[in-house]
């Protein structure tokens, strides 16, 4: 493991000493105090309901802003020689890669959190609502950053991978709303089974349902199994 | 340590490697010449691990390429012609980075990181930015990266390209202090490079291997190698005469004296065995004044130049 170890850490430098991390933990941040004062302070209501919701529909913009240059990055600047050709299966280059990106994640979750001190302070807020919520946002983000991670190992352009992951991850936000146009049970069941969205509000609720987990877990399984296949296939 | 067996590459429908054969052993440095689009930077990658063969087999270290690539790149260091380098993060987290997936042992790093860049005179700009160096010493940084680890195999793509006079010493000493103990095989579009450092020298073209031999060897196996120079004070019309009736001399080629040559320049094509020189010295002696005789080496540019335009020629008669 010493090599995904490794390329982890080299995945960390690249995002803190590039401006990525910092504008997209900043821009997710920002958007969430926004919605926070907005929901809690205006709205009233002494929950994250509303916040994580808002949370969610903001990651399907900024994961890909995260995901953009993993490996569209190391195309453009040739340096997908070196990690091709360095002791390191197209498997463990993909971990590495994901394992850095999720690290961003959870650094915009951690930031999320100073919205819990007043919460606490001046309200008596459901913890395991909170945390399961949480859950609910690492999972959704890991699975946002996987399919990210998979658009960018198909293009050298850092733009077109950003963009697509966009258009994917919107795709899969809202196609529980084609539910209402469908009539076969089993369509009906599942574009809500592939709703982003509707899995996500289970956890805000407070549930931790396991058909969700597994859902997300298998999404992040899927991409990542097909980005490895696609550079084992480049190969 | 390499070997090439029958190896081909397609595109699509493009054929960019054609049957390509050839070893490289322990203690020796190929040079590996070719034009621009010749198949050098694909050969290259395919022993490397970067692409994988159509047909054929690449063997590394005794392991072969298509199956055991992940254990063969702990034996090989590899500088690619454009040096990957992370241009944000600085030259030690670079090497380190490199350092550690080659497997490195943790405590080994910072004596390794050392070694490197001693050995490619790095020491100035270890803790800068990859961005703000300068063309040579990004070329030295990924010729670092590929000295990690202390690889048997050692494939350079064009190293000194970028590199200034002295760097280019500098880096080919490296180069050939590594090929002591060490397979290295080099691409390069300097001639007098291959000259200076490979023991022996593979010519590709239009992606077929046209000839792999010593320096001298592709020398003697080409024709200018039977081409032999005088200097005569001598008019042009009789010196011809009695060139030409010298058995062996199958032609020759006159420049006449005027401006910096005030003596008749001759090349007489010769035939390849003993004593032709000797007779067109006793045909010149005694009637004129010899200057100057030699039998001229052919330099590597016309060895290569040879052999690409025995090529096309074949090409184009097929």
């Amino acid at each position: 493991m010493t090599g995904v170890q490794a390329l982890y850490v080299k995945e960390l430098r690249l995002y803190f000493r590039s401006p990525i991390a910092y504008f997209a933990i900043s821009v997710f941040l920002i958007g969430t105090g926004y919605f926070y004062t907005y929901n809690v302070f205006l709205g009233g209501t002494a929950t994250m309901d509303e916040t994580f919701q808002n949370m969610g529909v903001l990651l399907t913009v900024v994961a890909p802003a995260i995901s953009m240059r993993l490996f569209a990055g190391e195309w453009s600047g040739r340096t997908m020689e070196l990690l091709m050709t360095l002791p390191l299966a197209p498997w463990q280059i993909a971990i590495g890669k994901f394992l850095g990106a999720l690290t961003i994640l959870l650094a915009m979750a951690l930031g999320t959190a100073i919205n819990l001190i007043p919460m606490y302070l001046f309200s008596e807020p459901e913890t395991l609502t909170i945390l399961s919520g949480y859950i609910g946002f690492l999972l959704l983000g890991a699975a946002c950053l996987a399919i990210g991670m998979l658009f960018s190992a198909l293009t050298q352009n850092q733009i077109v991978a950003a963009l697509a992951t966009v258009a994917a991850l919107l795709g899969f936000w809202f196609v529980g709303n084609l539910q209402n146009f469908q009539s076969s049970p089993f369509l009906w069941r599942l574009v809500d089974y592939l709703s982003f969205s509707s899995h996500y509000e289970t956890f805000i609720r407070g549930l931790l349902p396991g058909e969700s987990v597994g859902f997300y877990l298998a999404v992040v399984a899927v991409a990542l199994t097909l980005a490895t296949g696609y550079l084992q296939w480049r190969r | 340590m390499i070997a090439l067996d029958s190896v081909s590459k397609r595109y699509g429908s493009k054929t960019v490697l054609h049957d390509v054969s050839f070893t490289v052993e322990r203690n020796e440095i190929v040079g590996f010449l070719g034009p621009n689009g010749a198949g050098k930077t694909t050969t290259i990658r395919m022993i490397a691990g970067f692409t994988a063969a159509t047909s054929g087999t690449v063997t590394v270290a005794g392991l072969d390429m298509a199956v055991d690539n992940r254990e063969a790149a702990r034996r090989i260091g590899y500088l690619p012609e454009h040096p990957p380098l992370y241009d944000t993060l600085d030259v030690g987290a670079y090497l380190r980075f490199v350092a550690r997936v080659k497997g490195v042992p943790r405590r080994g790093v910072a004596g390794e990181l050392e070694r490197v860049a001693g050995a490619c005179r790095l020491e100035d700009v270890f803790r800068r930015e990859i961005f703000k160096l300068s063309k040579g010493y990004r070329q030295r940084v990924g010729l670092a990266q590929a000295l990690l680890g202390r690889p048997d195999i050692l494939l350079l793509d064009e190293p000194t390209i970028g590199l200034d006079p002295g760097q280019i010493l500098e880096t080919r000493e490296v180069i050939r202090s590594f090929g002591a103990g060490h397979a290295v095989l080099l691409s390069t579009h300097i001639l007098p490079e291959v000259t200076l450092i490979c023991r022996r020298v593979a010519i590709v073209h239009h992606g077929r291997l046209l000839a792999i031999d010593t320096p001298d060897g592709l020398r003697g196996a080409v024709e200018e190698t039977r081409i032999v120079s005088l200097r005569i004070a001598a008019p042009a019309a009789e010196a011809r005469a009695a060139l030409l009736a010298v058995d062996g001399v199958r032609g020759l080629d006159m420049t006449p004296p005027g401006g910096d040559a005030p003596v008749l320049a001759v090349e007489c094509a010769v035939e390849d065995r003993d004593g032709v020189e000797a007779a067109i010295a006793r045909a010149v002696a005694g009637r004129w004044e010899l200057l100057e005789m030699r039998r001229r080496a052919p330099t590597l540019e016309n060895v290569f130049l040879h052999y690409v335009r025995e090529a096309d020629r074949a090409e184009a008669a097929s």
